[in-house]
């Protein structure tokens, strides 16, 4: 459930990163403010995001790729 | 110049010492990696060039803008010649994050005999399909397949440098922010102290990503370790080659805020640069997710 909201919010960010190309390819004073303010999204949710992953993390919802290394595939420790 | 005049460039010698420039340097590269003895000499020439080139033709382009040659379909010009390099951009790294993708999640595990098992005791006996599984060499553990590694159980990890690096990042996200702000509020001040603070941030991403480096290559995890090590020194690398330009680029923004080229309504210059540097942050947000995490 943790993994299918880090994957909308990424999807979310990327978004809010094409909007802002699109006022940068716009200009003028439209333009501009489109990509300061879609730029302002995606940092925004970039930082919740990365607090997310942090947290899940910590809590244990989600587990780093390391872990496989210990639980599927290591027998024995000489 | 009216805004009906349509621009036509005037003449110019930097493209073609610019291609003299990059096959100089190609040429030295690939000779040297062919242990030909003047190789490096010829690269470093090559690279002489070319950065020569970049200040002079950029140079250029600069103060024809500053002195007002350019009318607004010039800067049209502009904006899109950015967004297909952006567009280039983006393709080049979904091409490295498809490649992680299909490797982790399709191909490792096919040949792992996910599928009906037909194939692996063909190709090699003892293979084991793990993801990072070819980084451990030093003896110390028994894998199910019998075969002995070490498994050195935070080769990369991921709660140390990749965490601090994913934060100062996002943190340099924010100083540019904030540093976009200013110029837009026309506070030249505040643009170069906060232009200062996001180069300083990214300087601090590369250093770290350094030494995350020289810490996997001692813990054997290198290029020729398995798809991988190909696949995370490919995207991790490539990605510190564009936090380096991008902080050069910003450098020379730096540089252009202090002489005063930019004005709250005309900063083209510093928007391309800026939403560069936003798209390496987010690449980065990805490769930390899907790399270490998902």
């Amino acid at each position: 459930m943790v993994e299918v909201l880090i994957v909308v919010m990424i999807v979310a960010i990327v978004a809010a990163l094409g909007f802002s190309l699109i006022g940068l390819l716009k200009g003028g004073d439209k333009g501009s403010d489109k990509m300061f303010k879609s730029l302002v999204t995606r940092i925004t949710l970039s930082i919740i995001l990365f607090g997310v992953v942090m947290v899940s993390g910590f809590m244990g919802w989600i587990s780093p790729n390391i872990n496989m290394i210990d639980k599927q595939i290591v027998v024995s420790d000489k | 110049m009216s805004e009906q005049e349509y621009y036509v460039p005037h003449g110019t010698y930097w493209p073609i010492i610019g291609s003299i420039g990059i096959a100089t340097l190609f040429v030295g590269l690939a000779n040297q990696m062919h242990g030909v003895e003047w190789g490096s000499s010829v690269m470093v020439l090559g690279l002489g060039i070319t950065i020569f080139m970049m200040f002079g033709w950029l140079g250029q382009v600069v103060n024809e803008s500053v002195n007002g040659y350019y009318n607004d379909q010039v800067d049209r010009s502009f904006r899109w010649g950015m967004s297909w390099f952006i567009f280039s951009e983006v393709m080049f790294f979904a091409a490295f994050f498809g490649a992680l993708f299909y490797a982790r999640t399709l191909s490792v595990p096919w040949l792992g005999g996910a599928d009906n098992n037909v194939f692996t005791p063909e190709l090699w006996n003892g293979f084991s399909a793990t993801w990072q599984e070819i980084a451990f060499k030093t003896p110390g553990a028994v894998l199910q397949s019998g075969v002995e590694v070490s498994v050195p159980v935070k080769l990369v990890d991921t709660w140390g440098l990749p965490a601090l690096n994913t934060a100062l990042l996002l943190l340099s996200g924010v100083t540019l922010t904030l540093a976009h702000h200013a110029i837009r509020s026309e506070k030249r001040n505040q643009v170069i102290g906060w232009l200062v603070a996001t180069i300083a941030l990214g300087v601090a991403f590369l250093g770290f990503q350094v030494m995350e480096y020289a810490h996997a290559y001692d813990d054997g995890l290198k290029m020729t370790s398995g798809i991988y090590g190909s696949t995370f020194y490919m995207l991790t690398g490539f990605h510190g080659f564009h936090v380096t330009v991008g902080a050069l680029m910003l450098i020379v923004i730096l540089y252009r805020v202090q002489k005063g080229h930019f004005d709250p309504k005309n900063h083209f210059g510093f928007e391309g640069v800026a939403w560069y540097w936003h798209f390496v942050d987010v690449v980065w947000l990805g490769l930390f997710i899907f790399v270490y995490w998902l």
